[in-house]
C-alpha cells in the first residue's frame, strides 16, 4: 500500500490529469466543475421543459386529454423542483464556478474537493427526484411548495423528494462556503472588496442568504419527515400541530429563496449593460448598498405568500408594507442600468439583447409582484394564473434570461470561439416573442379568476389557454436553437478574437487569454 | 484612549447608520461612499444592517398601529 502510495504521489507534482470520463469524475479545477454545474443545468432544463410542455398540452383545451389529474398534479409540483433546484439554482453555481475565481485573480476556488463533492451530489438528488415517477403512487403531487396535508399524505414519491431536498440543500450549502471564502481570501492583490466587479458581489450576498436560508428548508422538510414517519404532529391540526406553521417556515426560506435566483442575474446584467454600452456602470455603489439591503430586507416579507391563509389586520399591513419597500432598492437598480445605457455607444448582440430584454420584462414581472402584494388585490388573485404569470416574468425573462446573456458573454473566454450571431439574435427574438405568448396572456387568465395547478377549466378561459400552450410549445422549440448553437459553438465556431468585446474591463478579458487556460492566476494579476 | 480616537468613535457610528441607510434607499454617493470604504470595517457594516434590518421592522410596525388605531 505505502508503495503504492508512493507511486502515485511521484505523478501528482506532472500535470497529469484522468483522462476520459474520470477527468470529470475526480476534477478539482473550477473550470471542469463549472461545465459540469452548466451541462447538469441545463439538462435538468429540457426536462423541467418536457413537464412544462406536459402540463401546457394538457391545457390546451378544456376536458382531460392527455394526463389524468393525478400525473397532472405530479408534472406541475416537479416541474417547479427541477426549475426551482435543479435548473436555475445549479446553472448560477456553475457561473460561479467559472467567473468568480477569474474576475477576483485567484487560481482556483479555495475549497476544491467540496466543489467536486457538492456537484456530484445533484445527480444523486436528480435521480431520486426524476426516478420518484416511477414508483408506486408516483412522484410527489403537492406543489413544489410540497404544503402539508398533501404532502404528509403522499407516498413513497414524497419520501424521495424530501431526501433530494435534503442533499441539494446539503449541496447549496457547501457551494456557498466555497464561494464565500474564495470571495473573501483569495482576491488578487488590489482587489478591494469595493473594487469588485457586481458579479462577484452578487454572489458574496446571495452565498450569504443562502447560507442562512437552506438550513431552514433542510429543517422544514425534516419536520415533514418525522410527522410522515415518526408520530410528530408539527402540522398536524389532530395532534396539536398546525399545517399553517409549515407556510411560515417554508416562506421563511422560500421568498429569500426567490432573490436567491434573481441577485446573481443581476449581477450577470450588471457586467454585460456596461460592456455594451462602453460605459461603466452608473451607481456601482448604490447597486452594492441595494443588493445587500434587498438580502436583508427579504427576510421580513415570506407571508405575503399566505394572506389567504388567515392572519390579523396586523400581520396582513405589516407584510404588505414591508413588500412593497422592498420594490425601493429593486427599482433603484433598473434605475442604474437604465443610466449605464443613456449615452452610452451601445451596440446589441446577442448578450445586450438578452439583458435588455431582461430589464423590460423583469419591470413588468415586478409591477406584477407589487400588485400581488396588496392585501385586497392579492386575495382575489391568490392560487390563480396571475401569480403564475408573475412568477414566470422575474423567474423566466429574468433569471433565465440572465443565465442566456451570460452564456452568450462569456462562451467565448470558456471555449476560445464565437457562437453564431444571427442565430443567437433569432433565439433572442423567438424567446422573446414566445415568452410573451405564453405567459402575458396569464395575466387576464389569472384575473379571469382561472385557478392554478388545475388540469381542467371551464369554458371561458379556452381561447386565452390556446394561445398559451401555442406560445409555451415555440418557447420550448426555441431552446433547443439555443442547445444547438452552444454545440455548434463548442465544435466549430469561429475562432474567437482575443477580446471579442472591446468595452469589457474586468480581469478575465483583460489579464488572461482566451479562452482562458486550463490552469489560471496561478501567480496573482495586480490590481490597480 | 485619547481625544482623537474617542472622536473616530464617534465618527463611525454616525457614519455607520449614514451608510445602512443609504443602503436601505440604495443610493450613496461615491465620495460619501469612499469615505465609508476606508473608515468602515465590514464587521460595522453587518451590525449595523442587523440593527437597521430591527429598526425597520419596528418603524413598519409602529405605521401599522398607527394605520389600525
Ligand atoms: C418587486 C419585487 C417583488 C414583489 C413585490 C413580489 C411579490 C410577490 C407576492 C406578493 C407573491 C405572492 C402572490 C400570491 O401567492 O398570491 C409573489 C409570488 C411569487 N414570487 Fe414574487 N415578488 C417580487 C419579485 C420576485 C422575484 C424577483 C422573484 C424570483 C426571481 C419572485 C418569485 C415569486 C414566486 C416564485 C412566487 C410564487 C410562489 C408560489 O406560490 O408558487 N418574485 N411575489
Ligand atoms: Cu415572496
Amino acid at each position: 500500500m505505502a508503495a503504492v502510495h508512493g507511486d502515485t504521489h511521484g505523478h501528482e507534482h506532472d500535470d497529469h490529469h484522468p483522462s476520459g470520463i474520470m477527468r470529470w469524475v475526480t476534477t478539482t479545477n473550477h473550470k471542469d466543475i463549472g461545465t459540469m454545474y452548466l451541462w447538469f443545468s441545463f439538462t435538468m432544463f429540457l426536462v423541467g421543459g418536457f413537464l412544462a410542455m406536459g402540463i401546457r398540452a394538457e391545457l390546451y383545451q378544456p376536458g382531460i386529454q392527455i394526463l389524468e389529474p393525478e400525473l397532472f398534479n405530479q408534472f406541475t409540483t416537479l416541474h417547479g423542483l427541477i426549475m426551482v433546484f435543479g435548473a436555475i439554482m445549479p446553472a448560477f453555481v456553475g457561473f460561479a464556478n467559472w467567473q468568480v475565481p477569474l474576475m477576483i485573480g485567484a487560481p482556483d476556488m479555495a475549497f476544491a474537493r467540496m466543489n467536486n463533492w457538492s456537484f456530484w451530489l445533484l445527480p444523486v438528488a436528480a435521480t431520486l427526484l426524476i426516478g420518484s415517477f416511477f414508483v408506486p403512487g408516483g412522484a410527489a403531487a403537492g406543489g413544489w411548495t410540497f404544503y402539508p396535508p398533501l404532502s404528509t399524505q403522499g407516498g413513497l414519491g414524497v419520501d424521495m423528494m424530501i431526501f433530494s431536498v435534503h442533499i441539494l440543500g446539503a449541496s447549496s450549502i457547501m457551494g456557498s462556503i466555497n464561494i464565500i471564502t474564495t470571495i473573501l481570501n483569495m482576491r488578487a492583490p488590489g482587489m478591494t472588496l469595493m473594487k469588485m466587479p457586481m458579479f462577484v458581489w452578487t454572489w458574496l450576498i446571495t452565498a450569504y442568504l443562502l447560507v442562512l436560508v437552506m438550513p431552514v428548508l433542510a429543517g422544514v422538510v425534516t419536520m415533514l419527515l418525522t410527522d410522515r414517519h415518526f408520530g410528530t404532529s408539527f402540522f398536524n391540526a389532530a395532534g396539536g400541530g398546525d399545517p399553517v406553521l409549515f407556510q411560515h417556515i417554508f416562506w421563511f426560506f422560500g421568498h429569500p429563496e426567490v432573490y436567491i435566483m434573481i441577485l446573481p442575474a443581476f449581477g450577470i446584467v450588471s457586467e454585460i449593460i456596461p460592456t455594451f454600452s462602453r460605459k461603466p456602470l452608473f451607481g456601482y455603489s448604490s447597486m452594492v448598498y441595494a443588493t445587500a439591503s434587498i438580502a436583508i430586507l427579504s427576510c421580513v416579507v415570506w407571508a405575503h405568500h399566505m394572506f389567504t391563509a388567515g392572519m390579523p389586520a396586523v400581520g396582513q399591513l405589516f407584510f404588505m408594507y414591508a413588500t412593497m419597500l422592498i420594490a425601493v432598492p429593486t427599482a433603484v437598480k433598473v434605475f442604474n442600468w437604465t443610466a449605464t445605457m443613456w449615452r452610452g455607444s451601445m451596440t446589441f448582440e446577442t448578450p445586450m439583447l438578452f439583458s435588455v430584454g431582461f430589464i423590460f420584462l423583469f419591470v413588468i414581472g415586478g409591477f406584477s409582484g407589487v400588485i400581488c402584494a396588496i392585501v385586497p388585490i392579492d386575495i382575489q388573485v391568490q392560487d390563480t394564473y396571475y401569480v403564475i404569470a408573475h412568477f414566470h416574468y422575474v423567474l423566466v425573462s429574468g433569471a433565465l434570461f440572465a443565465l442566456f446573456a451570460g452564456a452568450y458573454y462569456w462562451i467565448p473566454k470558456w471555449t476560445g470561439r464565437m457562437y453564431n450571431e444571427t442565430l443567437g439574435k433569432w433565439h433572442f427574438w423567438l424567446s422573446m416573442f414566445f415568452f410573451n405568448l405564453t405567459f402575458f396572456v396569464q395575466h387576464f387568465l389569472g384575473l379571469a379568476g382561472m385557478p392554478r395547478r388545475v388540469p381542467d377549466y371551464n369554458l371561458q378561459f379556452a381561447d386565452f389557454n390556446m394561445i398559451s400552450s401555442l406560445g409555451a410549445f415555440g418557447f420550448g422549440l426555441t431552446q433547443l436553437l439555443f442547445l444547438y448553437i452552444m454545440i455548434n459553438c463548442i465544435r466549430s465556431g469561429e475562432k474567437a478574437p482575443q477580446l471579442p468585446w472591446e468595452g469589457a474591463k474586468t480581469l478575465e478579458w483583460t489579464h488572461l487569454p482566451t479562452p482562458a487556460p486550463y490552469h489560471s492566476f496561478e501567480k496573482p494579476p495586480v490590481v490597480n | 484612549m485619547d481625544k482623537i480616537a474617542e472622536k473616530e468613535v464617534n465618527v463611525s457610528i454616525w457614519q455607520i447608520a449614514k451608510a445602512v441607510f443609504a443602503a436601505f434607499i440604495g443610493i450613496r454617493k461615491k465620495s460619501d461612499l469612499e469615505n465609508d470604504a476606508a473608515i468602515l470595517k465590514p464587521i460595522h457594516v453587518v451590525v449595523g444592517g442587523i440593527i437597521g434590518g430591527l429598526l425597520f421592522v419596528l418603524g413598519v410596525v409602529l405605521l401599522v398601529k398607527l394605520v389600525l388605531s
